[in-house]
């Protein structure tokens, strides 16, 4: 071989040779960047919706196919992002996957004393962590039509629970709950979101506990506030802090719209008006749905909030109802900066989504921009439709939607099923796109909750998906490398512990990037409280500042690009060290 | 009653009638006048008096819509509407303009409302296809079948009255409103598949009226472009043109 053949083969060798990693563009561009490891990974066990068992049964399981959710969060501090998964039937087990590290996960929910979440009176709806006594330990709180449950990480594997000892036995029919320090003492408080008003739906008294009505039902379970004592404890405050809403919440999400240190609440409502409260600063909220958002007729079902333009304030996307009988359209509200927001659904490309569920910001492909993924699908069942039956009572004079027995028995019809996922893919901040069917992310279960965790520390962000009455999925990120990104996680001193609220701006390629920790945004599902930034092409970063909800701005030099970071409040700036897992 | 006594009644009549007519106009220029300066106050107040002093009249009850949906003043249109109805149970332009009057708050109402607002609409414009069934009343029912989801199958439904529209306009003069029919009926072919006819009829249209850019417009796209442009029609979140203006004015 002489010089020029060995050249010629060196380079073949090196075009032909190159990892998929850093492939071209066209190569990416048909590759598929996540896989579908659920069985793999040994969490493939199915949601079962509650059957009840009243004399409304038959109408009731045509509006309660939910309870199908997710919360993610490092119980055990070895370093990896465990799951838990709530069932529904009476008979069902809720379920901690503990991460094992290696993309595996392990059910222990019996060991830990967390499976048993439903019973003939209580059905789990939803589940969230935090760490309600600032001991740096995730405590999980099993959300449920009827009483939810306070489990106390014991720190050893364990859970105990402290429901009645904090203060939280009161019956709710909650769908939602998400955790912030509202008044920024240093404590999450716990705000509940809840669907039916709080009647025994198990065994109601009265056939009345359906909606009002299909556009502004006022007769729902509305939004419960539990401030945080400090002490283990906790005090109902709704009416003190000014949450006055009785509309059927099925999500809730929180988020500081104009930057002033304290973070503001939307509430999503089905059969109704969604909520904009603003946080005054001094421990209440405001109600200024009229000039932020106005009073809308549609059928909210989730509230996430993200900076989808890298414009320094947050945005908030919430799915509504779009099908061929019903064209509400989902809501991207863009925040314009003066405690208004402007819908750009239809422009950005993501107004139809069908039956939305979830929709949760991330940005999968590390490109410095928050992509979206939406869950939709109510019920897939036979091939008759449901709609005729609906619309049959709707048009009917005079009648009483709240009366559950004018509402149709669905049988075993369908009502908007069988619809595809969509994987909004964020261009430049101006519109979307939607790349589920290429990612394989478009699968037609009736899915309900999403939580975005990087489950394997690789940077590259992994999905969880429920699906009610069906397995879940668990996607794995196996986006080419190449892209760079930067992670931390937040540890608060002076503010509550887990830095629920701190926000973090990002500067790199000449750009300000703005992500922050929340406490469980999003429909039937929490996502990490990491916070996650995709750089694109940037090999460094210029400064990374941290603004915490005590107050303190922290500034951090230049990091090391593709690492996670542990940042502590008021730790020294410098000499900040990649964090690695404990295993 | 002998002829005499016949003659002076009709006499009487006559002149009552014309009288009540002169009135009607006079509360129409009245309303119309307070209209144009946004006075909507007196201007839908004078046009009530003239739509119920001449119910028949079509140009005082479209016009009296056309103020309601500027003045935003849906649910005053839709509780007028209801009271002269009743006076009037026997008026075809009446319950036509009922039930446009309900298709012109579809656009401000929540999606359920719009299907109990359609649902409602469709019943005036029933009761105006059994009273007088005229190229307008089977074209105002016909195009408002098409704007139902495909699961309640009633496309075929306005493809039949919009084939009976088409029967009445071709035997009499050329309008220039009559495009519509083409344009609907091919879109209510398309509706329920038939994409052959759809394309025929629209094809007749244009010979017809060869200036037609929804004609051509339609002619000229296929398969996701057309059914994009003939759903964008039908988005019950835009507004329906209920304006009448066209009948009397050509």
């Amino acid at each position: 071989m002489n010089h020029q053949q060995t050249l010629i083969t060196v380079l073949l060798l090196l075009i032909l040779g190159t990892p998929a990693r850093s492939g071209s563009a066209a190569q990416q561009n048909d590759q598929k960047w996540f896989e579908d490891v659920t069985h793999k990974a040994g969490i493939h066990y199915r949601h079962h919706t509650r059957r009840f068992n009243n004399p409304y049964a038959e109408i009731m399981q045509g509006y309660t196919k939910l309870g199908a959710a997710v919360a993610v969060a490092d119980y055990d501090r070895d370093g990896f992002e465990d799951i838990f998964v709530t069932d529904s039937c009476a008979t069902c087990k809720n379920h901690l996957y503990h991460n094992n590290g290696d993309f595996t996960f392990t059910d222990v929910a019996e060991q830990a004393g967390v499976a048993s979440g439903n019973d003939e009176e209580n059905a789990s709806s939803g589940a969230l962590w935090f760490d309600f006594n600032n001991d740096g330990l995730p405590d999980l709180l099993v959300v449920r039509f009827g009483h939810s449950i306070l489990y106390q990480n014991m720190g050893n594997g364990k859970f105990r629970d402290v429901t009645k000892a904090a203060g939280l036995n009161r019956y709710m029919n909650a769908i939602k709950a998400i955790a912030f320090d509202y008044d920024n003492d240093g404590f999450v408080d716990l705000f509940f979101g809840c669907y039916f008003q709080p009647i025994n739906i198990f065994h109601p008294s009265t056939p009345r506990f359906f909606p009002e009505s299909f556009e502004d039902a006022n007769n729902g379970g509305g939004v419960v506030v539990f401030h945080n004592n400090k002490d283990g404890t906790f005090t109902e405050v709704t009416d003190r802090v000014g949450i006055h809403t009785t509309g059927w919440t099925l999500d809730l999400g929180h988020g500081d719209a104009n930057n002033d240190g304290n973070d503001d609440l939307y509430v999503a409502n089905d059969f109704g008006t969604d909520r904009f409260y603003l946080n005054n600063g001094d421990g209440t909220f405001t109600d200024k749905t009229e000039t932020a958002i106005g009073f809308d007729t549609k059928k909210g079902m989730n509230a996430d909030w993200g900076d989808y333009d890298n414009d320094g304030l947050l945005d908030i996307y919430v799915t509504n109802i779009t099908d061929d009988y019903m064209r509400e359209g989902n809501f991207l509200w863009h925040n314009n900066g003066n405690l208004t927001f402007t819908d750009v659904a239809r422009e950005t490309g993501t107004y139809d989504t069908g039956w939305g569920w979830a929709g949760k910001f991330f940005d999968y492909d590390n490109d410095g921009w928050l992509d979206l993924y939406v869950m939709n699908g109510w019920v897939s069942a036979g091939k008759e439709s449901y709609v005729p039956d609906i619309f049959a009572m709707i048009t009917r004079p005079n009648v009483d939607f709240a009366d559950a027995r004018n509402w149709p028995p669905i049988g075993n019809k369908s009502l908007s099923g069988n619809e595809k996922k969509r994987l909004f893919h964020n261009e430049n901040g101006h519109t979307f796109k939607d790349e589920a069917a290429r990612h394989g992310l478009d699968s037609t279960r009736d899915g309900r909750g999403i939580a975005v965790a990087d489950f394997d520390n690789d940077g590259r962000l992994d999905l969880f998906v429920t699906n009610a009455d069906d397995e879940p999925f668990l996607y794995r990120n196996i986006l080419p490398t190449g892209a760079h990104w930067m992670g931390f996680l937040l540890e608060g001193t002076k503010s509550n512990r887990s830095a629920i609220g701190a926000q973090v701006r990002l500067k790199a390629n000449g750009s300000t990037y703005l992500r922050y920790v929340n406490g469980g945004n999003g429909f039937a599902s929490q996502s990490t409280s990491r916070v996650h930034f995709g750089l694109g092409k940037a090999t460094k970063i210029d400064s990374v500042e941290v603004r915490w909800p005590s107050g303190l701005k922290q500034t951090f030099p230049s990091l090391a690009v593709d690492h996670w970071y542990k940042l502590f409040e008021g730790q020294s700036t410098n000499d900040v060290q990649p964090w690695e897992p404990k295993r | 009653m002998t002829k005499k006594t016949f003659s002076y009644l009709f006499a009487v009549l006559m002149i009552v009638a014309t009288q009540l007519a002169a009135a009607s106009e006079t509360d129409y220029q009245a309303g119309m006048k307070a209209i144009a300066v946004n006075d909507f106050s007196h201007g839908l107040h004078f046009l009530e008096l003239a739509v119920t002093g001449d119910p028949e009249n079509v140009r005082y009850a479209s016009e009296y819509r056309q103020a309601s949906i500027r003045g935003k003043e849906f649910d005053r249109s839709l509780k007028f509407f209801e009271k002269v109805v009743a006076d009037h149970p026997n008026s075809a332009n009446l319950h036509l303009n009922f039930g446009f009057a309900y298709v012109d708050k579809i656009p401000v109402a929540g999606s359920i409302t719009q299907v109990i607002l359609a649902n409602n609409a469709l019943t005036e414009f029933s009761k105006a296809v059994e009273l007088q069934p005229s190229w307008l009343a089977y074209y105002t029912r016909g195009e408002s079948f098409l704007f139902w989801p495909k699961i309640f199958n009633r496309a075929s439904l306005g493809v039949v009255d919009l084939l009976k529209a088409m029967e009445i306009q071709k035997k009499g003069p050329r309008r220039s409103y009559y495009v519509k029919t083409y344009i609907a009926l091919g879109d209510g072919y398309w509706k329920t598949d038939d994409l052959t006819k759809a394309r025929a009829v629209w094809q007749e249209g244009l010979k017809e009226f060869p200036n037609n850019e929804q004609l051509k417009n339609r002619l000229a796209l296929q398969g996701d472009q057309l059914k994009s442009a003939i759903e964008d029609q039908f988005d019950p979140g835009k507004r329906v043109d209920t304006d009448l203006r066209e009948l009397w004015s050509n």
